[in-house]
């Protein structure tokens, strides 16, 4: 039985969503690297690029060769449960399927990192960065099901309005 | 015009803005550091007007697009607004830091630092253009996340997706008559 585009299509957003988060991922860690080989300029740029996105406060930073990583422990958290969760993907959802994950389990994994977030700024705890790692690891897992179900959905949105209006267009010239 | 497809442009355009906004200038901008708070945000508000006017239920995929323009929008005013601020004076920025610090808010410590280290590895347009690309790819990707989750939350139940209707089915072929002699 033929494969749909629909159903070929995802196979291929997911792993082109891999390699991006794979080089997300070498890239927090290529600015302490480069800064640990004293090319300091470049190490700058990377940590800069990484900045609309994470405080970069080095004390909640994880180290390598003595320099924090571009981002802070959460935010690791976040795209590392992104790669574990893409992943997880075709195991737990397959590719035939597109549907978003139900809005309570988004929640569940979200409420603990918002708690640690908002005693955080509010000054009521800080927490270590290990668990400050886990509740963005937590949420993060749960992050692949959204995009890789949403940019799948648009490519066949854009796929079905095409056809809908190459069949409409022939009927409407009669 | 098809009034099933929804109009992404001016909810992404206001959101983005918005967020932009919040993302360039300081000390505000620390609230991206709560897991992208401002793009997220911003992505799924835009995703929540979007609903607002579609009358139709939207698609994940309608969430992945106005995000990501929520993103594209949000990485330039970010840019542009924070222009100014990056000819760094470390005594105007003191006086807003412990301004917020005699409120009560929590001021991330390294704020100074980030201010000197941004405003030195953007001295020129050049490096500030590469990082524009960066920061708009990056947001993009972060907006798009943040537009699905905002039709998951936000999206109408119960009424016909935004997929334009099929076209008129053809009349019944007739059905096939006696094979010709040969």
């Amino acid at each position: 039985m033929p494969i749909s585009a629909s159903a070929r299509s995802v196979p291929k957003i997911w792993f082109l969503t891999l390699c991006g988060a794979i080089v997300w991922l070498a890239a927090i860690f290529l600015a302490p690297w480069l800064a640990g080989r004293g090319a300091a300029g470049a190490a700058r740029f990377v940590y800069a690029v990484f900045s609309p996105l994470c405080h970069q406060i080095a004390d909640r930073c994880f180290v390598l060769d003595g320099h924090p990583l571009a981002v802070c422990g959460r935010c690791l958290g976040i795209y590392a449960g992104f790669a574990a969760g893409l992943l997880l993907y075709p195991l737990v959802r397959g590719f035939s399927r597109i549907s978003l994950p139900p809005v309570w389990l988004f929640l569940l994994l979200t409420v603990p990192m918002a708690l640690d977030g908002v005693a955080g700024i509010l000054g009521a705890w800080r927490s270590p960065i290990g668990l400050r790692f886990a509740t963005g690891f937590a949420w993060g897992t749960i992050l692949p099901f959204y995009f890789v179900t949403g940019v799948a959905d648009f490519f066949r949105t854009r796929r079905d309005r095409a056809a809908a209006l190459a069949l409409a267009l022939p009927a409407r010239k009669k | 015009m098809d009034p099933q497809k929804p109009e992404y442009f001016r909810p992404a355009l206001i959101a983005g803005t918005v967020a932009g906004l919040l993302s360039g200038l300081p000390v505000v901008s620390a609230g991206n550091c709560f897991c992208c708070l401002w793009i997220v945000g911003g992505a799924a508000i835009a995703a929540k007007l979007l609903a607002k006017q579609t009358p139709a239920v939207l698609r994940s995929g309608d969430g992945a697009l106005v995000g990501a323009l929520t993103g594209i929008v949000a990485a330039v005013v970010q840019a542009i607004v924070s222009i100014p601020f990056r000819s760094f004076d470390p005594e105007q920025l003191q006086r807003v830091m412990d301004w917020l610090s005699n409120l009560g808010i929590n001021v991330p410590s390294n704020v100074m630092d980030e201010a000197a280290r941004t405003s030195s590895a953007f001295s020129s347009p050049g490096w500030f253009l590469l990082f524009l690309l960066f920061s708009a790819v990056m947001l993009t990707v972060v907006g798009a996340v943040g537009g699905i989750i905002g039709v998951s939350l936000f999206r109408k139940k119960g009424l016909p997706p935004a997929v334009p209707p099929l076209a008129p089915s053809a009349p019944p072929a007739a059905p096939p008559g006696p094979p010709d002699a040969t």
